[in-house]
């Protein structure tokens, strides 16, 4: 009887729930796309964190990787996709474009100086595009946040 | 070829003037310049022609220099006994409407490049059968491509260039060491 008990709290048990079960949203802007779905393959295999499940509607999805160069004409998309999606959502900006305009920058007219500028960021993950151990970083990273949150707590599950 | 194709081009259809470059370096291409009025009678005869066909429009670009507009035509032809390529250049001196035939209806590739150009330098084509942005969200304004384009500072709530993210020093920084960099090149040459 001993050995068949775990304690633990009910914060812990959600939060190891959600964290092994993160599901991106199919979601690619440019070459940095490449690289995510190389992640996704059998060679870097993201399901081996539990995250490898793209879902094609940003409705069913849990996290949403930015992975590209976010132009304007782009920016007001991701801004409907984000608000779409359901709560607690997570975003990852995926390469240098999402996270500060890379190399559209200085004279970039067209490009979005950062996707943070639309939408909320957890992990950043720097590269030009980030080989895929660095993508899975970026998750392992979001995983510990989400292992660190007070789920009950927030103000979106009393409301509920 | 190029001096014979302007000149079957003169002969064929009046007032088309044109005139045949030929690049002192032999590994430049050259090209043939036609006045813009009588573009699609010339791009219909390249088409429909027994003598010099081109039945492919590979690429059109439009050039900014400043007091005048360069329309570029790349016609090709595919056939394997008979290749050949020109490119065909078109002058517009009007900056503020520049103006042009759309020739969609002889080559069908020419929709997406003549909106392309629409788009980026703002070169208006006459009877195009869908004359919208291609790449610019529809509402933007201004072309972007041309050397006179302004940056916008707002577009749909969102800040083109943040303060906060640009770091205006290291641009001031970079200009002050351009100018000071050709004043001295301007200092050396007077003596």
């Amino acid at each position: 009887m001993q050995d068949g008990v775990v304690l633990t709290t009910l914060d812990d048990f959600l939060n190891w729930g959600r964290k092994n079960s993160l599901w991106p949203m199919t979601f690619g802007l440019a070459c940095c796309a490449i690289e995510m779905m190389a992640t996704g393959a059998a060679k870097y295999d993201l399901e081996r964190f539990g995250c490898g499940a793209f879902m094609a509607t940003p409705r069913r999805s849990d996290v949403m990787i930015v992975a590209g160069t976010v132009t304007f004409k782009m920016a007001t998309r991701v801004k409907t996709l984000y608000e779409q999606m359901a709560e607690p959502k997570y975003v990852i900006s995926m390469g240098s474009c999402a996270n500060k305009g890379g190399p559209y920058w200085q004279y970039g007219y067209h490009v979005l100086k950062g996707v943070d500028e639309v939408v909320p960021v957890d992990v950043y993950v720097p590269g030009c595009p980030p080989r895929p151990e660095a993508l899975i970083e970026g998750v392992m990273t979001l995983q510990k946040k989400i292992a660190n949150e007070r789920l009950l707590r927030n103000k979106w599950v009393k409301h509920a | 070829m190029l001096n014979q194709l302007a000149e079957t081009i003169n002969r064929n259809i009046q007032g088309a003037n044109a005139q045949a470059f030929i690049p002192e370096d032999a590994k430049l291409h050259g090209s043939v310049t036609i006045e813009a009025t009588k573009l699609f009678e010339v791009a219909t005869w390249l088409r429909s022609n027994k003598e010099l066909p081109f039945n492919v429009l590979q690429v059109i670009s439009a050039v900014d220099y400043l007091d005048y507009f360069e329309v570029c035509y790349m016609f090709a032809n595919f056939n394997p006994e008979d290749m050949r390529d020109v490119i065909l250049k078109v002058k517009l001196t009007d900056r503020v409407n520049p103006n042009l035939d759309s020739i969609c209806s002889i080559y069908a590739s020419a929709n997406f490049q003549e909106r392309e150009a629409f788009d980026m330098m703002g070169v208006r084509f006459n009877n195009h059968p869908d004359h919208r942005r291609i790449l610019c969200p529809d509402d933007w304004e201004g072309f972007p491509l041309r050397k006179d384009y302004v940056y916008p500072k707002m577009y749909n709530g969102m800040e083109v260039f943040p303060d906060a993210k640009m770091n205006f020093e290291d641009r001031e920084f970079e200009a002050r060491q351009k100018l000071i960099s050709k004043a001295q090149n301007t200092a050396s040459t007077d003596v």
